[in-house]
């Protein structure tokens, strides 16, 4: 008997141990100071990108955006006649892998601005690493915490609390007081509750139920069987895609029949794949690239908007998401400034800080107080219809 | 209050069907080959994504999920015969090494063949209804479908026919079972394959609802593991049992407590059950364990 039971336990802690092996990584530490950058030889960007794991439907077309833009600002010559070497890591949606890999980029590969990470949590990981070492990084998440106070962090997704304010707007028009959030349970989503009870309060809408899930959940039936004994008149939805399209799907097949709000974490093909036709009627706030051919004939981000997506389908054969404008938008942010103040990091810094921009998520102006540069009117209100979006306010 | 209670059942019981198919699968090769096969839950994967890029290559979904399925039934034979057969002295922990260096490869085959994102087979056809302010999903019948049939029809081949019992006089006495001609090269092949075909057909009817995704594999296969565990890794019964209480007990804790201790429900049952009552949920404390 006792013999019997170790034989089952011993391969069960192997097991275990291998798993938490294969996942705990070593920090590499320490702060090399970086090398005070020669203003000759190859401009090092660096980006650290959530290309596999939850944030994939993210990172990938980040990653293909880069890759692009690089290729394309080499073939024109570069910045001023030097080269850019572009450095992207995998941080395979981890925090550990961002942290790790921004530090590579410091000290090993040395780069002079880096570009990333995809979703907050991983470039919450990052923003010490960056700040510590005195080098520019330009995240394309979305929750503000990402930027706030920062001094060498800048961002170029929306705000999640702009995006709120658009929905809040939108709901108190059409006269509902109770909402229930639905919420990604990782960076993305903290905070999202506590926005909407605060801009709520002015607006007369309260937050009656808060429900959370993963970003590698795969049913949502526990959360949405909550939403649906709730009295709430209105559900917002706020995570990423696959799960946020599935819990749309769960949504609809459960037969919650309320209104039902998404974020801007949704922008991309992904969100039809997951959700099919369970999409129909789903409004969200979002940039206006998924809705350019809608636009009014003199929308200034009209013109850029277009020729990205020429470029990018004729790159990739399918069209860019708003993820990969985020991508876009961070990359010109980042050559305009090193093209202008070359790549001394304090200069460098001081040149972000004054960056505009006309971009694909919006018209940037950053500033020393305002480091992520949009505001509420980088958004539109757009509802889905069969596999695409229909611009409903601009 | 009960609609509540009910729709968290039903969603239970769907996801606990997946779950049950794969320890089905454990225990099939675990009986016959002392092997505890970690690649389990990438043979769901494999045939998930494998009928989603036949799909999308125009195939019509019912040949592409037999074709996806089969093929992952000949990897797993191919598994056998190519790696695991070779080794001479196997021991549980080299097994575990072994399968796990699988998974790793057919993760990293996955992922360079049909890149990282999830994708979802179509929906298999039906109508979701709607009783008592219940909500059942087409898919899930045929999730709890599959179990009935797949997984029901392994129990009575085990007990029923010859070859099934065959397969079980390896188990428990392999060298009398040898000098009575049983060949263990057809038996490994036979288990292998039922572990092939049962993680194919809990991957592909899955993956329309929950997706598939190159390294989604790992966790499901734990959760079949920890079933297989309830069942002693002897029994499919208490196995098929176990998992479906599994998924209840995840869909209850995720509604009444939090979503976030969803996955740690099934490991805390783990632990507790290897403490309790290692020897699973049926076997009398006495039993003798093959």
């Amino acid at each position: 008997m006792k013999k019997s039971r170790l034989r089952f336990i011993a391969p069960i802690a192997v097991v275990t141990a291998l798993v938490l092996a294969g996942c705990s990584t070593s920090n590499l530490g320490g702060t090399a100071e970086a090398d005070p950058a020669a203003e000759a030889g190859p401009i090092k960007i660096g980006a650290v990108l959530d290309v596999t794991g939850v944030g994939a439907s993210l990172g990938v077309p980040e990653q293909n955006t880069l890759n692009m833009l690089a290729k394309q600002l080499n073939d024109d010559g570069g910045i001023g006649g030097r080269d850019v070497e572009l450095i992207i890591i995998d941080n395979q949606s981890t925090e550990d892998g961002a942290a790790k890999a921004t530090s590579k980029l410091i000290e090993s590969d040395q780069v002079d601005i880096i570009i990333g990470a995809s979703r907050t949590g991983p470039s919450l990981a990052m923003r010490p690493i960056a700040e510590a070492a005195k080098i520019p990084m330009i995240s394309v998440a979305a929750n503000v915490a990402i930027v706030e106070g920062s001094e060498w962090v800048f961002k170029t997704a929306q705000n999640d609390v702009v995006v709120l304010e658009r929905i809040l707007d939108d709901a108190e028009a059409k006269g509902y007081t109770k909402l229930a959030l639905v919420r990604d349970a990782t960076g993305f989503g903290e905070g999202v509750a506590d926005y909407i009870t605060e801009l709520g309060a002015e607006r007369g809408i309260t937050l009656v139920t808060t429900e959370a899930f993963e970003p590698s959940a795969t049913d949502f039936t526990p959360q949405m069987t909550n939403v649906r004994g709730s009295d709430a008149d209105a559900v917002i939805i706020w995570g990423i895609n696959p799960s946020a399209g599935l819990a749309q799907k769960a949504y609809m097949q459960l037969a919650v029949n309320k209104p039902v709000y998404h974020s801007h974490g949704i922008s991309n093909q992904a969100f039809f794949d997951a959700a099919g036709e369970s999409a129909n009627g789903v409004i969200a706030p979002m940039g206006r690239l998924l809705v350019a051919d809608q636009l009014a004939a003199d929308n200034t981000q009209r013109k850029v908007i277009e020729q990205f997506q020429a470029d990018y389908n004729a790159a990739y054969g399918e069209q860019p998401s708003g993820f990969a404008g985020h991508a876009f938008d961070a990359w010109h942010i980042a050559v305009n400034a090193i093209d202008a103040a070359g790549t001394d990091a304090d200069a460098l810094r001081d040149e972000l800080e004054s960056a505009e921009w006309t971009g694909i998520s919006g018209v940037f102006k950053m500033t020393a107080k305002n480091h992520s540069g949009l505001d509420a009117s980088a958004l539109i209100l757009a509802e889905a219809e069969d596999g695409r979006w229909n611009l409903l306010k601009d | 209050m009960l609609t509540d209670f009910l729709q968290l059942t039903v969603a239970g019981l769907s996801q606990g069907s997946v779950y049950a198919l794969l320890a089905v699968g454990l225990i099939a090769v675990y009986t016959v080959r002392h092997v505890i096969n970690i690649a389990q839950g990438e043979f769901a994967m494999l045939a998930g994504l494998g009928s989603v890029w036949l799909t999308a290559a125009g195939m019509p979904l019912l040949l592409a999920i037999l074709v996806a399925i089969l093929s992952v039934t000949l990897v797993a034979i191919a598994m056998d015969r190519l790696i695991i057969a070779r080794v001479k002295k196997l021991t549980p922990l080299i097994s575990i090494i072994l399968t796990l260096g699988v998974s790793t490869l057919l993760q990293a085959i996955m992922l360079l063949a049909w890149g990282p994102e999830a994708k979802g087979v179509p929906l298999f056809p039906g109508t979701n209804i709607l009783i008592g302010g219940v909500s059942i999903r087409s898919q899930e019948f045929w999730m709890i479908g599959a179990l009935v049939v797949v997984g029901g029809g392994i129990v009575l081949f085990y007990e029923k026919s010859r070859w099934g019992k065959a397969l079980r006089a390896c188990a428990e006495q392999p060298v009398a079972a040898r000098i009575v001609g049983i060949s263990p090269v057809a038996a490994s092949v036979l288990a292998f394959a039922i572990a092939g075909f049962v993680g194919g057909v809990a991957g592909v009817v899955a993956s329309p609802i929950y997706l598939s995704l190159w390294s989604g594999g790992v966790l499901l296969g734990l959760k079949g593991f920890v079933a297989a565990v309830l069942g002693g890794f002897v029994s499919f019964r208490a196995a098929i049992v176990g998992a479906l209480l599994l998924g209840m007990i995840e869909a209850y804790v995720a509604g009444y407590v939090s979503s976030g201790l969803r996955d740690g429900a099934a490991f805390l049952i783990l632990i507790l059950v290897l403490v309790v009552r290692p020897q699973g949920l049926v076997l009398k404390p006495t039993a003798v364990r093959v």
